[in-house]
């Protein structure tokens, strides 16, 4: 009798995986079914498979309709930008604060920490629950005059901002930038008809999206990284079982080095001169401004929202210290 | 006899026309190359381009025509050392290439499907490396056909407001429409290596461009299907006033029918496929398919139509063995199950016979 039961519970503990239907997933990528994540994606999915999770990928064009399928219920998982997959989960949402990660050994650093079964809890919240985060690349700061290589030469100029970001909108008005609302489908048009001064965006851009035209012969691209954009899969809570979610999170953190492939290749296509290499000075400048934005965002002070995670910034802060301890960060008293 | 027309004057004669076609051969060859070399490139380029072309696009046996790209690619492509660069003809040929071997990397495709589907990981973990490796050799080739396609005609995508090349004869402008098509098929064998090939993905916007200097009713709605499907992809490309993509993917079907050339149809396909739009794809295919009937193709281009029922096969085989595990049955392609409407035969009550 005894054994039945156990057998039962175990049974009805396992059966979210061993639910004969596929789990359905949301996939954005702005080339759809034939585009680069898209891609990667089919790959994790195929590497679930061997761990008895069956997904059903649906391509998306557009994020925002891919999260908004997602919260209706037509998709039991969404794979998106931490800019949009934020409101499910802000520990894993704030990987992306401004300035937080300057390099891709800090990010390779977090993605392993975060992969570990011990970070399982911080992968809840709210009734969902992080599946895997894979790097995108850092998004730089494209300019249309060279000149622009220090926060203070920002203030005045127009700037493309994501309507949707609050903590890139909140930095806009710290520099005393003009935000100009755009979104992934018009920013760049924006940047290439010389209708704003700047914008942001990853390596990615840059090709595909023709952003040379904006650059021009006089602009370039800040060689900083602002943020780091990461690809978040995020299932509803009880799509999988512990032990799967912790699976599919070592599963993701496995295609790192492939993710960091992409975005080298991408980076690499860049033409030297097009980059402005920023000195040792200003780079501390940069790192003191974007901290101090970053703890206005943690706290809610100075205008900002309420955006990041203080445990993804404490965090952030020891990665970064890890690796350079000799920055003034380190020793300061308000310590992210 | 002969002796006698030996005379001094004939042998200076002789010598003189000896040095005038050492001269000539000499001016032929520029510095370097044996000028029978130069001469037979010239040849054989302007045969290949003359008559060979012609002939291949006419034929309706893919496997054969990419094999001849293969194989005479080098061969044609290689007189571009002793004389210019045979571009015309090498995008020709150099598609072609690329078609033979998407073709090995459809069939890895369909088996990392089958095996996805019958849950044997490790099979469609080795089919689907094996279908990325053959996609990066695809795009590698498509993106060298886009370029010659481009320097053929002396276009440059890349610089700002550039003007329509002079295309004088109709094999002109189907090989550059063509190059412009192949270079954005060879983005998507790119993403689908895993960018392996590194094919510059700005050719999608520079293809949208140059598509406007092709007649649309003339090219059977080719150059508005391949602008359809970068405002798909770059919604910034699209003209203020243009209509809906996927409205301007039909009117160009319904030309492809009509010019007996059904490309955009396979390009409807793709693109449906590619942003996830089952019912597009759905119905593509049944137009495809209720096409046959009717359908007179343009004996010019016969190659090209069934290059693009092949992709229609390949697209709808994808959706049948992601779906089922096995390839469209033959009388089922047109549609995306085995259902038959209105097909159910009526049976008779055996219960008095039992």
């Amino acid at each position: 009798m005894f054994r039945k039961s156990l057998a039962a519970m175990t049974l009805s503990l396992a059966a979210p995986i061993a639910a004969a239907e596929p789990v359905k997933m949301c996939v954005f990528d702005v080339i759809g079914a034939n585009g680069d994540v898209f891609n990667m994606v089919k790959d994790y999915a195929l590497e679930m498979k061997s761990h008895g999770v069956d997904f059903e990928l649906r391509p998306y064009t557009d994020e925002g309709v891919a999260v908004g399928d997602f919260n209706s219920g037509q998709c039991d998982v969404v794979a998106a930008t931490d800019l949009r997959t934020r409101p499910f989960n802000r520990f894993t949402g704030s990987i992306s604060a401004v300035g937080a990660i300057p390099t891709y050994d800090d990010l390779r650093t977090l993605l392993a920490t975060l992969a570990q079964p011990k970070a399982a809890p911080l992968m809840k919240e709210n009734g969902y629950e992080v599946l895997g985060i894979v790097p995108a690349g850092a998004g730089y700061l494209f300019v249309n005059d060279r000149s622009i290589d220090t926060a203070g030469e920002l203030a005045g100029k127009r700037m493309a901002t994501l309507d949707y970001q609050k903590d890139a909108i909140h930095m806009v008005n710290y520099v005393k930038a003009t935000v100009v609302p755009s979104d992934i489908t018009n920013f760049a048009g924006k940047f290439n008809n010389g209708s704003v001064d700047t914008a942001y965006a990853p390596a990615f851009a840059y090709e595909a999206l023709e952003l040379y035209k904006g650059i021009g012969d006089t602009g370039g691209i800040v060689d900083y990284p602002l943020a780091q954009l990461t690809i978040q899969i995020i299932a509803k809570d009880d799509v999988l079982d512990d032990a799967a979610a912790q699976q599919s999170r070592e599963v993701a953190w496995g295609m790192y080095g492939q993710a960091m492939d992409l975005v080298t290749r991408l980076e690499d296509a860049i033409p030297e001169e097009k980059w402005i290499r920023i000195s040792d000075n200003d780079i501390q400048g940069y790192q003191e401004m974007f901290r101090e934005n970053r703890i206005q965002l943690r706290d809610g002070t100075g205008g900002a929202s309420q955006v990041y995670h203080p445990k993804m910034m404490s965090l952030l802060s020891n990665i970064r210290c890890a690796s350079n301890p000799g920055a003034s960060e380190c020793t300061a008293g308000n310590r992210e | 006899m002969t002796s006698s027309l030996v005379t001094p004057n004939a042998i200076l004669r002789g010598i003189h026309a000896k040095l005038l076609a050492v001269a000539s051969l000499v001016l032929l060859a520029g510095c370097s190359a044996n000028p029978i070399y130069s001469t037979t490139g010239i040849v054989l380029t302007n045969y290949a381009e003359g008559e060979a072309t012609p002939y291949v696009l006419q034929m309706n046996d893919p496997k054969m025509a990419c094999s001849l790209g293969e194989s005479l690619d080098p061969l044609v492509y290689s007189f571009s050392r002793v004389t210019s660069a045979p571009d015309t003809t090498g995008a020709l040929l150099m598609l072609l290439a690329g078609n033979c071997t998407e073709l090995q990397a459809w069939e890895e495709e369909l088996r990392y499907l089958r095996a996805d589907f019958q849950g044997n990981v490790a099979e469609a973990k080795d089919a689907r490396e094996s279908m990325k490796r053959l996609n990066a050799e695809v795009a590698k080739r498509r993106y060298l056909a886009f370029q010659r396609a481009m320097r053929a005609y002396d276009y440059d995508p890349s610089q700002e407001n550039v003007e329509c090349p002079f295309l004088f004869e109709d094999q002109d402008e189907l090989t550059f429409m063509v190059g412009l098509l192949t270079g954005m098929q060879g983005i998507v064998n790119d993403a689908n290596s895993g960018a392996m090939a590194g094919v510059p993905r700005n050719i999608a916007p520079q293809a949208e461009r140059a598509a406007q200097c092709l007649d649309n009713e003339k090219w059977a709605g080719l150059p508005n299907a391949i602008r359809a499907l970068v405002w798909l992809l770059l919604p910034d490309t699209q003209p203020a006033l243009a209509p809906d993509p996927w409205r301007v993917f039909e009117d160009s079907a319904r030309i492809g029918v009509e010019k007996g050339m059904r490309i955009s149809m396979a390009l409807e396909a793709i693109a449906a496929e590619t942003f996830g739009r089952p019912d597009v794809l759905e119905d593509v295919l049944a137009r495809y398919a209720e096409s046959e009937d009717r359908f007179e193709v343009r004996e010019d281009y016969r190659l090209i139509d069934t290059i693009a029922g092949d992709v229609m096969m390949f697209v709808s085989d994808k959706y049948w063995t992601t779906n089922y595990g096995y390839r469209t049955p033959q009388r089922f392609f047109g549609q995306l199950s085995e259902e038959r409407p209105g097909e159910e035969t009526e049976v008779m009550d055996l219960d008095g016979l039992l």
